[in-house]
């Protein structure tokens, strides 16, 4: 202030209708910034989301897989056990039959079952008795049957069966079960 | 920094006011940098700031955040005062009621507050940047003669008379006229049956410097005995022969109307009366370092009649120079260069 009595006011550049306009844009800005960080979040969410579901579905996929698995395990365990139970109930039926096959006339002392075989010990009073009662049923269930006799003091034979069958079917049968 | 940055790009306003007396002057100059795109001059016929004023100002200062809106000061009182120390200030005038400026640290302007408060509250619908005295405008517009020795420098506007004593950039004297509180003072005298020529020493017969000699009984115009300048009309011949180029003297504007010419004269009449009062003022206050005036530099802002420099060459017996002023476009340079500094 040189020579004036008073001093200048001060100039903005901001004048009303600057403001207007500025505060407008601004606005506008603030919305469009706002629409955007939004859609960024929302965009940000979903491929959270989607990454969880994908990782979910794995985990559901995986599980169903593996109940899939158990499920056929427990049906091989089922078919096994149905197999098995089959089978006892056969050998079970095999025994009955084997015990209702031994004569009256032929003791038997002990009888051992193997996998594939059975091993017979008893008191025969003669060895046709043995050969012609027991051991032809014998022979029509195993392949292969081995006889030992041995001499009592009182002339009866005390005689030891050995009945088996044939490997293959073994095999057969383990690979089944 | 930033601000400076924003404000070059804008244009920039200016709005200049000079109120006259039964009308207002607007001149609106817009500038882009430094380059003047447009200047638009407008007359209104209003004292203070009617409709039309305010949207035909309006209008311009949309344009822009960067306007300044100035005014020549109107205040009846207001003057100039030869020091810049409030102490010998006081020894002139009571300031207390006044506004003052010191003017590079060698003279003052004032104004008075009340008034300068007045003529805010008028414009405060558009606000004012700049208040300016006519006597800096004096200073300014005559920057070139000041420097040199003594002369009385005199302002004409429509309805004030700004007068002031310059000799080597020192101020010695000033007084603001406002004539038409003057013809008033006349007319009450006038009705009052007061012999004028008693109450205002000059106003018929100017400047009689043998009758005053005898009159004052030598004492406040000692001065003027020791002068030997008045005695010697080869002096003052020379002065008429050497009359600046540059100066425009006015008398080739002759094609006045009859009736114009009367009013002119009148007024003119009554301008050279308030400057007789004046040097008159300044030749008997003790109070001034009273030194013999030859020169007389007229910034003319309203087209004066030859009738003012006969008079005052006639009666005061001094060397008048007249320069055409455009006050609005003083004013518009001032609020530049105030904007500048």
């Amino acid at each position: 202030m040189k020579y004036s009595y008073i001093k200048p006011r001060k100039k903005s550049p901001f004048t009303a209708d600057v403001q207007l306009i500025i505060t407008f844009f601004s606005m506008t800005f603030i919305m469009l910034f706002t629409t955007y960080a939004f859609l960024l979040f929302k965009n940000y969410t979903f491929t959270q989301d989607r990454q969880a579901l994908i990782s979910s579905t794995i985990d559901l996929q995986n599980s169903i897989d593996e109940m899939d698995r158990k499920i056929a395990y427990i049906k091989k365990q089922k078919d096994l056990a149905e197999k098995v139970f089959t089978q006892n109930m056969v050998l079970k039926d095999s025994i009955t039959n084997l015990f209702d096959l031994v004569p009256e006339r032929i003791t038997l002392s002990r009888a051992e079952l193997l996998k594939n075989g059975l091993i017979l010990y008893g008191i025969t009073p003669s060895k046709d008795v043995y050969n012609f009662m027991l051991l032809a049923p014998l022979r029509s269930i195993f392949q292969k049957t081995y006889s030992s006799f041995y001499p009592q003091k009182n002339g009866w034979l005390r005689f030891v069966s050995t009945n088996y069958i044939n490997e293959d079917d073994t095999e057969e049968l383990d690979s089944e079960n | 920094m930033l601000s400076k940055m924003i404000e070059a790009l804008y244009l920039k306003v200016f709005v200049n006011i000079i109120v006259k007396r039964a009308s207002t002057i607007v001149y609106i100059e817009i500038h882009s940098k430094k380059k003047v795109l447009n200047s638009i001059h407008s007359e209104f016929e209003t004292t203070s700031l009617n409709d039309k004023m305010l949207a035909f100002i309006q209008k311009y200062i949309k344009e822009s955040p960067y306007y300044y809106i100035s005014i020549l000061d109107r205040a009846v009182v207001q003057g100039a005062l030869p020091s810049c120390q409030k102490q010998k200030m006081l020894f002139y005038k009571d300031m207390s009621d006044s506004e003052y400026r010191c003017y590079d640290g060698k003279w003052a302007y004032y104004t008075a507050k009340s008034e300068m408060y007045e003529t805010e509250k008028i414009y405060e619908s558009i606000g004012l940047d700049f208040i300016f005295s006519p006597f800096v405008l004096i200073a300014k517009f005559f920057k070139d003669k000041i420097v040199g020795k003594i002369a009385i420098y005199v302002l004409i506007e429509d309805n004030y008379l700004s007068i002031a004593v310059f000799e080597d950039e020192y101020l010695l004297y000033a007084k603001h006229c406002d004539l038409d509180t003057i013809s008033e003072i006349d007319d009450i005298l006038l009705s009052d049956n007061v012999d004028v020529d008693e109450e205002l020493d000059f106003d018929d017969s100017g400047i009689d410097l043998e009758s005053m000699d005898v009159d004052d009984d030598g004492i406040e115009l000692e001065d003027f005995g020791e002068i030997e300048d008045l005695d010697s009309l080869e002096d003052i011949d020379e002065f008429d022969d050497s009359k600046d180029v540059e100066e425009e003297l006015l008398e080739s504007d002759t094609d006045l109307k009859e009736a114009d010419v009367v009013d002119k004269s009148n007024e003119d009449y009554q301008r050279f009366s308030a400057i007789q009062s004046a040097v008159a003022d300044y030749y008997k206050d003790e109070r001034y370092e009273s030194k013999f005036l030859e020169n007389i530099y007229i910034a003319d802002g309203i087209g004066v009649s030859r009738e003012l420099k006969k008079y005052l060459e006639e009666e005061m017996f001094l060397n008048v120079y007249i320069r055409h002023m455009e006050i609005d476009v003083e004013i518009c340079e001032l609020a530049q260069e105030e904007l500048s500094s």
